[in-house]
């Protein structure tokens, strides 16, 4: 049979491949960059070099008008220091007298630099009160050469600009490429799964399941359309020959029935080895038409991942300057600090996911999949548009709360689609699907997202989620239209009632996992990634790109470590375990900057977090199942875990709360650190609850 | 050529137009963001003349609205540099108390310059207008209290010309990426689908042979061998149950 990653060893060679053509290809467009950048800056550095070295002059002039002489001008070097702090490209200065010999200088004096002080042509210009400036290159340094003369000539004023200047410049580019670079390889595998995977990984996957019913002696037929390529080719020579067994059989079993009704006595009895053949025929195969509902929808479920992909690059993409964004568009409301203003739209967000999500569930299924997802991806259109004209944070939070509904309606759809769509033997491989989509979108987005904020401003960056939200619209339009439920789909999903969730909010085991776990776990994230991080980031001068950095740092850690861990903790059925160490992990997080303030320890406060978010999430979930056994029997499954989701979307939301309150008191710094110690005590608490505990289901009050 | 080969390029082209356009995109944008900076540096170097000028007479205990000698001094800086379009002084309320531009005086500027001035956590401030860029400076007195703002403004052509000529030219380097990529890649991927594609052949040639009742193919070696010999003994095995049939009743006459 087919090896089940034969298809991803394919994608990985032909990424690489692409990969290498795109390496090739961005290097060479950075390096005709890099030529036109030393090109046309050099001369705009140069003439405001110059524009610097008048300023300069004038004082010296001024000095000299005072009587001063030139030679013995005071705080020279001091005027090049501040000049080298306003200009960080200018690498030396230096005052010479009319026959080239240095006066005054400050800065690494270059190789052969005094030589071409006492060049000939040097010491024209200074000799030539009418030149303006002239410009050469001295070994690493761009030079200007101005004359300095009153009544009459007194000397040179000489300044030379770093010739790394440009590299420096191109260096910080560097970082967005290689983010760029990251990015298309994860947009390649995507696409390659778009564009050719899913129809091929779903051929292939029915030519497997072909052989699979051929082997079991089922050869009924399908009334399939093949599509016309290689794979779609092969499954109709595989129909042929079905169809022509199909016929044989017909045929046969017709002239059986023909000759059974013409035929009486002996003859009847000469039949009835052929008769017996048959029926021991019938008892191992099957001819004749398969059920329609025994066909797979694998075809239409991997058409959800580009749709879904999208739109949550969409809302992704917004994550590392919509808090900045708010910033600027702050009014004052009496009674709310500024910091937890900025909060409020990420805060809203959260809220109506969180609240949503149980009722849409539903909803979602009374009006269809597709329906809903149009519905939702419509509105979060609309919300995205609006947000990038946003006048005031009045409206931005109106807008937000669009984005939000419409998230809430497209994730709850899209995951209900996967539903309809899976039985007990792929729903794992249907889920998986869905989450590497969102996956996908969480490393990319906020990248993206930053760069583009960056160079374009956040209202034209909301403007292109706009566009992805309406794209991924177009896409959904092309998921079939008809709804489909497998016979082992769920029962019809329903929000959990208040009564379970006063219930369970009051059980010791539902809570200690929830409450010490999958609460502060969710509270660190928003509170951190999409609250502190992007503004931290911007405080200390740096860009929303940078902030989208450190956040595909967290996702790329989540991308490559959940799925280890997750099969680790299944593995060693000791969840708990995962649970404690990933939220100890995540609370020790932010307790690096009491090291340092510095930018790696940021870094490093990101990538702990990925880590610690990234053993624990997994085993958070399935830890529900395994601890509240006695929970689900009376409650139910879905009350449970819904309730379970519902707290772990209340810690979404309150995580920028949490983080505004704690800068107002203690500034980011210390709310970095104040929220890791609060998630890494609950770590701590989770571990001591469940250390040395057998969690015997035990009764509980319902 | 093959669809999925075909699928398999336009994906490839697809990756590499966004990577080189984003490339391209990212240089553009920053060549465009530091010759803004070089250019508005260039203008600030003018004010800060003008500013150190405006502090030593408030120093001397000179009020911000009588300083005589400040207009020829702006229009003396303004000369200097031929990128310089005018030099507006004004108040904390945006009125024009000097200006290099008489008709200017008296009047107000835009909103967004005093909100510019305000949000900037320097002294330094800018922001731009429809055909011009303004960089500015904040005047404090000896007491850090700001006592007005220095507004230089100056040609947006300067810019956006330097940005219009290194955009084309990091274009046209784009391109030229992106046709080399759009030659070689698929061949690259070629050389890399080939087996795949051989498995697909093999695949494709075994089952148009399906129902030969003659011996299997000898074996490819490729990935899909296991699946088509299962495939061949189920219609084997299907034929000769059929076959059975056929001569039970052929024997029954």
């Amino acid at each position: 049979m087919l090896e089940k990653n034969y298809l991803w060893r394919i994608y990985w060679r032909l990424a690489g491949v692409i990969m290498v053509c795109v390496v090739v290809a961005l290097a060479v467009v950075s390096y005709f960059s890099h030529r036109v950048f030393e090109r046309e800056l050099v001369p705009e550095t140069e003439q405001k070099a110059a524009t610097v070295a008048a300023s300069v002059r004038a004082l010296m002039l001024k000095a000299t008008g005072y009587g001063v002489p030139f030679d013995k001008l005071y705080g020279v070097e001091q005027t090049f220091g501040e000049v080298f702090e306003e200009n960080p490209e200018f690498s030396y200065a230096a005052v010479t007298d009319l026959d080239g010999q240095l006066l005054f200088a400050r800065g690494k004096e270059p190789d052969g630099v005094r030589e071409y002080f006492r060049r000939p042509a040097v010491v024209a210009v200074g000799l030539d009160p009418t030149a303006t400036w002239t410009a050469t290159r001295v070994g690493a340094q761009y030079f200007i050469t101005m004359p300095i003369a009153s009544d009459k000539p007194l000397g040179m004023l000489h300044i030379g600009i770093d010739g790394k200047f440009v590299d420096n410049v191109l260096l910080e580019v560097m970082l967005d490429v290689v983010v760029v670079l990251v990015v298309s390889l994860f947009f390649t595998l995507e696409l390659l799964n778009f564009m050719a995977g899913a129809r091929l990984a779903s051929g292939l996957g029915e030519f497997a399941q072909q052989v699979e019913r051929m082997r079991s002696g089922d050869f009924t037929a399908t009334a399939r359309i093949r599509a016309n390529d290689e794979i779609g080719r092969l499954l109709r020579r595989i129909d042929a020959a079905i169809d022509h067994l199909n016929v044989r059989y017909e045929f046969l079993v017709g002239e059986l029935e023909d000759k059974m009704r013409a035929a009486a006595g002996p003859r009847r009895e000469a039949l009835k080895p052929a008769m017996g053949a048959l029926e021991v025929m019938r008892s191992r195969l099957r001819f004749g038409s398969a059920p329609k509902d025994a066909e797979g929808d694998e075809m239409n479920l991997n058409r959800i991942r580009a749709p879904l992909f999208a739109f949550i690059l969409a809302e992704e993409m917004t994550r590392s300057y919509l808090p900045t964004y708010v910033n600027q568009l702050l009014v004052a409301i009496p009674g709310f600090s500024p910091q937890i203003v900025i909060g409020l739209p990420i805060m809203l967000f959260m809220l109506i996911v969180a609240l949503g999500q149980p009722y849409l569930g539903s909803w979602s299924e009374r009006v269809g999949r597709r329906r809903a997802m149009l519905i939702g991806a419509s509105i979060a259109t609309v919300g995205f548009a609006a947000t990038a004209l946003a006048i005031n944070l009045y409206d931005l939070l109106l807008w937000r709360s669009l984005c939000a509904l419409g998230y809430a309606m497209v994730f709850v759809a899209a995951q209900g689609y996967v539903l309809d769509r899976t039985g007990h033997d792929n729903r794992a491989q249907g889920f998986a699907l869905f989450i590497g989509a969102i996956m996908v979108a969480t490393v990319c987005g906020p990248s993206i997202g930053g760069i583009l904020a960056d160079n374009i401003g956040f209202r034209l960056s909301f403007a292109v989620s706009a566009v992805m939200a309406l794209a991924s619209l177009l896409a959904i339009a092309r998921l079939p239209k008809v709804e489909v439920r497998t016979t082992t789909s769920p029962r019809p999903s329903r929000g959990p009632r208040m009564r379970e969730i006063m219930a369970l909010m009051v059980n010791k085991r539902f809570m200690t996992l929830t409450g010490l776990a999958a609460v502060p776990a969710k509270v660190i994230l928003t509170g951190v990634c999409f609250y502190l991080v992007p503004l931290y980031i911007v405080s200390i001068g740096n860009t929303s790109a940078m902030a989208g950095r450190m956040l595909m740092v967290y996702a790329v850690m989540m991308v490559l470590i959940v799925p280890l861990s997750a099969s680790l903790s299944d593995a060693s059925m000791r969840r708990d375990r995962y649970v404690s160490v990933g939220l100890i992990i995540s609370g020790l997080s932010g307790l690096l900057l009491l090291i340092s303030d510095s930018f790696l320890v940021l870094f490093g406060v990101v990538f702990l977090l990925g880590l610690g978010q990234a053993l624990s999430i997994a085993a958070q979930s399935a830890l529900v199942a395994e601890h509240c056994q006695e929970e689900i029997r009376i409650y139910g499954h879905d009350a449970v875990y819904g309730v379970y989701r519902l707290f772990e979307r209340l810690g979404n939301a309150l995580g920028p709360l949490i983080a505004s309150v704690l800068v107002i008191f203690w500034g980011y710094q210390g709310a970095f650190i104040a929220i890791s110690a609060l998630v890494l005590v609950c770590g701590i608490a989770f571990t001591i609850a469940t250390r040395g505990l057998d969690w015997q289901p035990q009764p509980v009050t319902q | 050529m093959g669809t999925i080969r075909v699928r398999f390029i336009l994906v490839a082209l697809v990756v590499s137009f966004f990577a080189v356009g984003m490339a391209a995109f990212l240089n553009y944008f920053k060549y465009k963001s530091t010759i803004g900076n070089i250019v508005k540096s260039r203008v600030l170097v003018v004010g800060r003349g003008i500013e150190n000028s405006v502090q030593a007479s408030l120093q001397l205990g000179m009020q911000f609205s009588e300083l005589s000698q400040l207009p020829q001094l702006m229009q003396r800086e303004k000369s200097s540099d031929r990128l310089v379009r005018g030099i507006d002084v004004f108040d904390y309320s945006g009125q024009v108390i000097y200006s290099t531009d008489r008709a200017r005086v008296g009047q107000k500027v835009p909103a967004t310059w005093t909100l510019a001035a305000e949000r900037s956590k320097t002294t330094e401030w800018a922001t731009e207008a429809t055909d011009e860029y303004v960089a500015g400076i904040s005047v404090k007195n000896a007491f850090d209290l700001t006592v007005g703002f220095l507004a230089l403004r100056y040609s947006r052509d300067e810019v956006e010309q330097a940005a219009a000529a290194a955009g084309r030219k990091i274009l046209l380097a784009a391109l030229a990426s992106f046709i080399g990529i759009a030659i070689v890649a698929p061949l690259a991927l070629i050389v890399v689908i080939r087996r795949f594609e051989r498995d697909l052949r093999t695949l494709e040639a075994a089952a148009s042979h399906l129902e030969d009742r003659a011996q299997p193919p000898p074996s490819t070696g490729s990935a899909f061998d296991t699946a088509i010999g299962h495939l061949r003994e189920s219609l084997r095995d299907a034929n000769k149950s059929l076959d059975d049939l056929r001569a039970k009743l052929d024997t029954a006459g």
